[in-house]
């Protein structure tokens, strides 16, 4: 238990309410006035399997979920058994086949369905971390509604632990503060806040995990200045949104890999006709269908490289959840800004991962508006064409015309760089012998181990924006020994990107490609063997 | 007022496309829209090319997605009237889902489609509504496909929308479906039956 964060791990079945539990059990302890980071796993089924909800949590900071357990329920027998390189001689595992029995079967036949298993954990865990019960039944109630069966299964498993596991009790002392004005959002929820508050007004998008939830959190937000829309498949999805920013909207489109791959035709005319949208684009693993559920970093050089021909785009990628919130005001601001494309490239780590967080709900937010025309304004008719076009919109063929056009897309690259956000050194300093290098989801992770490292040889360099990238970006990397560079894929996507763009030769990269995150731990590990000398 | 841009039209002379555009420029104006909320998303194609020949909002759109270009212009904006042009190839073949799928909404919105059987800006290839059997570029052994009626499929699909098929050979019944069809309180659609006058003696033999 490193630095006073804890880690508490609920496995079971799909449809056994692991992850409601889990959001049940995060929230209780935000209501404590703890920070929580939370991590799930689920495979691409809706009944059975094996899915796993985790929350890392502390009275002080936490960035990310930890890979060591400190709890573990298992909901009913043979779900403990895959984990147990996450735990140390510590950890508690319970489970009626577990090392602490916890004879779930019984106890949620006395409440009468063995739906309630996951409350009766969250009851054994309330009593383990002493956290008050007035808050626990509080959220149970705003949680599942007033059916009062909910609270006698916390009670239930707050009695059994009383009388069976005084011996276990975690000594933790509880936050000082509590966080009122704090929420839990997960990145789906936190770019959905941002484009509500900065103005977003349609939304498109066909089903898709893992960007599903921005779907369903926006489709509950619908209002007559926003409008939602889950159309036939991905092309009609971008193509509406296309034609919903020439009549003035700010619009979004969400997808994942392969759903972008049927839109990369609108990136492109996008480009060509100077139609502000942004695409919310969240990682799973492919190729192809691959793994649904799960989360990787390797669409980078797709989502740089989409669309047929040369124009610009933008790309951005949030770090955390936070990040969801920040860069989803500042990409509907520079679509409309420069009336291009603009993808927002996060993956499922972020998108379904919680946070607490400072409120978003009233959140007020800068707004830049489209200089350009909208129908419904008299005399200032124009065509917004797929062909390469006038000023007025018109198709030519004219080759001064189509060089001219070409040359103001390649001088529109420069105030497209002033304006994105640049590079941040957001751990140690430029005296640091080694530069962690990190883009997307790894921020949080890397911040964590470098957080619990506290070792000043250490800096960490987090790019929010992958495309363009500014020529004096090269000068960043040249005070350290050693770059390293983490990225969640296999072909170290963005340290090709680098190489592309700059003289860049990394000491070495960090890779994972499994489907799942790095752990704070395993980027700690890695760090520690490098030679600082 | 005219709505037409300084542009000479580049159809073939003969072309049907000639009768659409007139037929379209009076009833609009016919219909008295004010100008500035009029939005025409094209397609791609002979018939496509229209837009540079109307001086007017306009989206020069993809291939095959002028009906749902059109759809987010006017989810966004309820207010404008939109109609979609295209050909048969982009409306019936690419776009066909979009087709049926705006056809189910029943969006105020008015397709128009000038229907030649053929794919004709890429010089004559077979289009979904090339009669079974006919020798085209890309057939050349006879359209294995049977034709699809695009009238009979809306009407299975939503019998509320407005379909209906008129011949280029009438202009003024051209003119009166497609006010017909702007007027139509929901989703509509002309086909606009045509012979290319280019690349079409494949189809008469």
């Amino acid at each position: 238990m490193p630095d006073n964060v804890y880690t508490v791990k609920i496995a079971g079945p799909a449809g056994a309410g692991i992850k409601s539990s889990g959001l049940l059990l995060s929230n209780i302890l935000l209501k404590h006035g703890f920070n929580i980071r939370d991590y799930s796993e689920y495979p691409s089924l809706v009944r059975g399997g094996h899915n796993t909800y985790q929350v890392s949590f502390s009275a002080g900071e936490v960035f990310a979920p930890h890979f060591n357990i400190d709890i573990f329920f298992s909901l009913i027998s043979g779900h403990w058994q895959a984990h147990q390189t996450e735990f140390s001689t510590n950890t508690l595992v319970f489970g009626d086949d577990a090392a602490i029995p916890l004879p779930l079967k019984e106890l949620t036949d006395q409440v009468g369905s063995p739906v309630f298993g996951n409350t009766i954990c969250v009851g054994v865990g309330a009593f383990l971390l002493n956290l008050d019960k007035n808050i626990c039944s509080e959220c149970i109630t705003k949680t599942y509604g007033s059916d009062p069966t909910n609270i006698s299964a916390f009670d239930l498993g707050y009695e059994y632990a009383s009388k069976n596991y005084q011996q276990y009790v975690l000594k933790i002392t509880l936050p000082s503060k509590n966080k009122d004005d704090y929420a839990i959002y997960d990145g789906n929820e936190g770019f959905g806040w941002g484009f509500i508050q900065a103005g977003g007004s349609f939304y498109t998008a066909y089903p898709m995990t893992p960007v599903s939830g921005a779907l369903h959190f926006l489709a509950q937000k619908q209002s007559p200045t926003l409008t939602v829309v889950h159309p036939e498949d991905e092309i009609a999805a971008a193509s509406m949104a296309l034609g919903a920013a020439y009549a003035g909207a700010r619009s979004a489109i969400g997808t994942s890999g392969g759903g972008f791959a049927l839109m990369t035709e609108s990136v492109s005319f996008a480009g060509a006709a100077n139609l502000g949208v942004v695409f919310y684009l969240g990682s799973r693993p492919g190729p192809a269908t691959g793994l649904p559920t799960w989360t990787s970093q390797g669409d980078l050089l797709f989502a740089v490289n989409a669309g047929h021909g040369e124009f610009n785009k933008i790309v951005l990628a949030p770090g955390d959840q936070q990040e969801s919130f920040d860069l989803s005001v500042t990409a509907l601001n520079l679509a409309a800004q420069f009336n291009l494309p603009v993808i927002l490239l996060t993956d499922k780590f972020i998108c379904e991962s919680s946070a607490s967080l400072p409120d978003l709900s009233a959140k007020s937010v800068e707004m830049i508006k489209s200089s350009i025309p909208v129908p419904g304004a008299p005399g200032q008719e124009f065509l917004a064409n797929s062909y390469e076009h006038d000023s007025q919109g018109f198709s030519t063929e004219d080759p001064t015309q189509i060089n001219q056009n070409v040359l103001s897309r390649r001088e529109q690259l420069k105030s497209i760089l002033v304006s994105v956000p640049k590079p941040t050194f957001y751990f140690g300093s430029q005296t640091a012998t080694t530069l962690v290098v990190t883009w997307g989801s790894v921020k949080s992770t890397v911040a964590e181990a470098l957080r619990i490292m506290d070792d000043p040889n250490f800096a960490n360099l987090h790019f929010s924006t992958l495309w363009p990238l500014a020529p004096q970006t090269a000068n960043l990397f040249k005070p350290f020994k050693n770059i390293i560079v983490v990225e969640n894929n296999a072909t170290g996507q963005f340290t090709q990107l680098l190489k592309s763009q700059f003289d860049f030769n990394p000491t070495r990269t960090i890779l994972k490609f499994d489907g799942r995150p790095f752990f704070p731990e395993e980027i700690i590990k890695e760090l520690s063997i490098i030679d600082q000398s | 007022m005219s709505i037409r841009s300084s542009i000479i039209p580049t159809w073939c002379p003969g072309c049907g496309d000639f009768v659409i555009y007139s037929a379209l420029e009076q009833a609009i104006t016919g219909l008295n829209i004010p100008l500035e909320n009029l939005v025409i998303v094209y397609d791609i194609g002979c018939i496509g090319n229209m837009a540079d020949f109307f001086k007017t909002y306009g989206i020069h759109s993809l291939h095959g997605r002028c009906i749902p270009t059109a759809v987010g212009v006017k989810l966004a904006n309820p207010k404008l009237t939109v109609i979609a042009l295209g050909g048969d190839g982009g409306v019936y073949g690419e776009g066909l889902n979009h087709l049926l799928s705006a056809a189910r909404l029943n969006i105020k919105i008015t397709v128009l489609v000038a229907n030649n059987h053929l794919y004709s800006l890429t010089t004559g290839q077979a289009s979904p509504t090339t009669p079974k059997g006919a020798k085209t570029k890309s057939t050349p052994l006879g359209d294995p496909n049977i034709a699809l009626n695009p009238v009979a499929i809306l009407q299975s699909v939503n019998p509320e929308v407005f379909a209906k098929h008129v011949d280029c050979k009438n202009p003024p019944e051209v003119i009166t479906a497609i006010k017909d069809a702007i007027a139509h309180p929901g989703f509509s659609l002309v086909d606009l039956e045509q012979l290319c006058v280019t690349f079409g003696k494949q189809l008469t033999g």
